[in-house]
């Protein structure tokens, strides 16, 4: 798909030229302006596919996501009649890169860092465990599968790293990963240093394949701002 | 006088250069620095220019600082600076023989004496979208500091464009504009996550930011603990 990801790293916005028959799925409120004949179509974010239970379960996810702070799982879908141009932008200051997604391949995608995809890309609600989400960190991932394009958008710079072996991230500062390697959410160090370090909650990946990861965190600009709130 | 722009795209920081004699205008909060042949006035706008009723219009309807401060030259190389509150760029639009700018009102930052600054009420405020959409119109000649969350692109309109009301920075008016749902319907449209987008047609230049400063607001203020009071 003809794509342009222009004022980066700091604020990039995603520019794709629309051809009559493709279709462009976009996170929520991404939009930023498109040409007239282009035609916004609302969803729940479940596969098009999906069946019944999918989708109750979809929409619970959705309400989790609602009162624990995060956003909305409904997307919009993009077609146009004629050759049409639209941009999408993510909410946080950052950067976009593009994925090519194959087929058998998986990209695991932190929610709030999921921008757009095109082809015949499938995302599903994946959570990285109950503990993740009484945690306050959220590692609440979509699993992307199929073939086709993928835009992830990062906080702050993006950096790929080719993992062998095992390696170790904040759980706040992912922002995709290899659906070949294996992860495992954790406290750093045990449960003390969880309550009383600060560091939250750690992701610890085995295998090989690519981990994205964002130089900011979003967790990271709310603790330093709540304590200068007025009350 | 003339606004020099420096550091975009992320933290631009402007420099009014000011000859003596000469002034600018600014939103109350944006002065940084200020070199020592300067003087300082805050009032509510130019001298003589609308009664209390125009200016509190301005003030209290625009979402501006209802207080500009008025900075005079009093001897020469004075220089003003100014910053927005968020990072983002700042570009410079020449109001002169051609049509007057209409400003998304937090996205105005400064301008001269010579450059009259009105309000539009725009209609409904925050209905579903929590997005303001209230527009300062600037008038007259001389340069117009306009601020950006994010960067700033520039677009020669020449047809039609959809753009989400919270990306709108400025457009000469000329334009015509409407707003409308996004969507299909208004149940999908504020699903959507994209409430209310202008419908802008016609020619003339239209600048808009790459960021949203009310969603970031949001996405921030939902993570933040709840005012107590």
């Amino acid at each position: 798909m003809e794509h342009y990801i222009e004022h980066g790293p700091s604020f990039a916005w995603l520019r794709v030229k629309l051809r009559p028959g493709v279709e462009l799925q976009g996170e929520a409120g991404a939009m930023v302006r498109m040409d007239p004949q282009v035609v916004m179509t609302t969803h729940l974010n479940a596969p098009k596919n999906a069946g019944f239970f999918y989708k109750i379960w979809a929409l619970l996810v959705a309400f989790m996501r609602k009162v624990l702070g995060g956003e909305t799982m409904f997307v919009n879908r993009f077609t146009s009649a004629g050759q049409g141009e639209i941009v999408l932008a993510p909410t946080l200051s950052g950067h976009i890169i593009h994925h090519a997604l194959s087929a058998g391949r998986r990209l695991f995608v932190q929610t709030g860092s999921y921008l757009a995809s095109a082809g015949a890309v499938s995302t599903q609600v994946r959570l990285g465990g109950l503990r993740t989400l009484f945690g306050g960190e959220g590692l609440v991932l979509l699993e992307c599968s199929g073939e086709g394009d993928l835009w992830v958008n990062s906080y702050g710079g993006v950096v790929p790293i080719e993992v062998n072996g095992s390696f170790i991230v904040d759980t706040g500062h992912i922002v995709a990963f290899d659906g070949a390697l294996d992860f495992k959410v954790k406290s750093v160090g045990g449960i003390k240093s969880f309550l009383f370090s600060g560091e939250g909650l750690v992701c610890e990946f085995r295998g090989r394949g690519t981990i994205y990861v964002q130089s900011r965190n979003l967790k990271a600009l709310v603790s330093w701002l709540s304590p200068l709130l007025p009350s | 006088m003339h606004f020099e722009i420096q550091y975009n795209p992320a933290h631009s920081l402007a420099t009014a250069h000011l000859n003596v004699g000469e002034s600018v205008r600014a939103e109350a909060s944006a002065m940084v620095s200020l070199s020592s042949q300067v003087d300082v006035a805050t009032n509510t706008g130019p001298a003589g220019r609308g009664g209390f009723f125009q200016k509190a219009r301005r003030g209290f309807l625009g979402g501006e600082s209802f207080f500009q401060n008025t900075y005079r030259a009093r001897g020469p190389g004075a220089t003003v600076s100014l910053a927005p509150q968020l990072c983002g760029s700042m570009v410079v639009h020449e109001l002169g023989t051609g049509p007057s700018l209409l400003i998304q009102a937090s996205s105005y930052v400064a301008a001269p004496d010579s450059v009259d600054v009105d309000t539009q009420f725009q209609g409904f405020r925050g209905f579903l979208s929590g997005e303001s959409l209230f527009f300062l119109r600037a008038s007259g000649y001389g340069p117009v500091l306009l601020n950006a969350f994010g960067a700033i692109e520039t677009i020669d309109l020449d047809g039609e464009l959809i753009v989400d009301t919270g990306h709108v920075v400025a457009f000469t008016e000329g334009i015509e504009y409407s707003i409308d749902k996004a969507g299909g319907g208004w149940i999908q449209s504020f699903l959507s996550g994209e409430g209310f987008v202008l419908r802008l047609r016609g020619r003339g230049k239209l600048y808009i930011q790459t960021r949203n400063p009310t969603e970031f607001g949001h996405t921030v203020g939902v993570m933040l603990p709840a005012r107590s009071s």
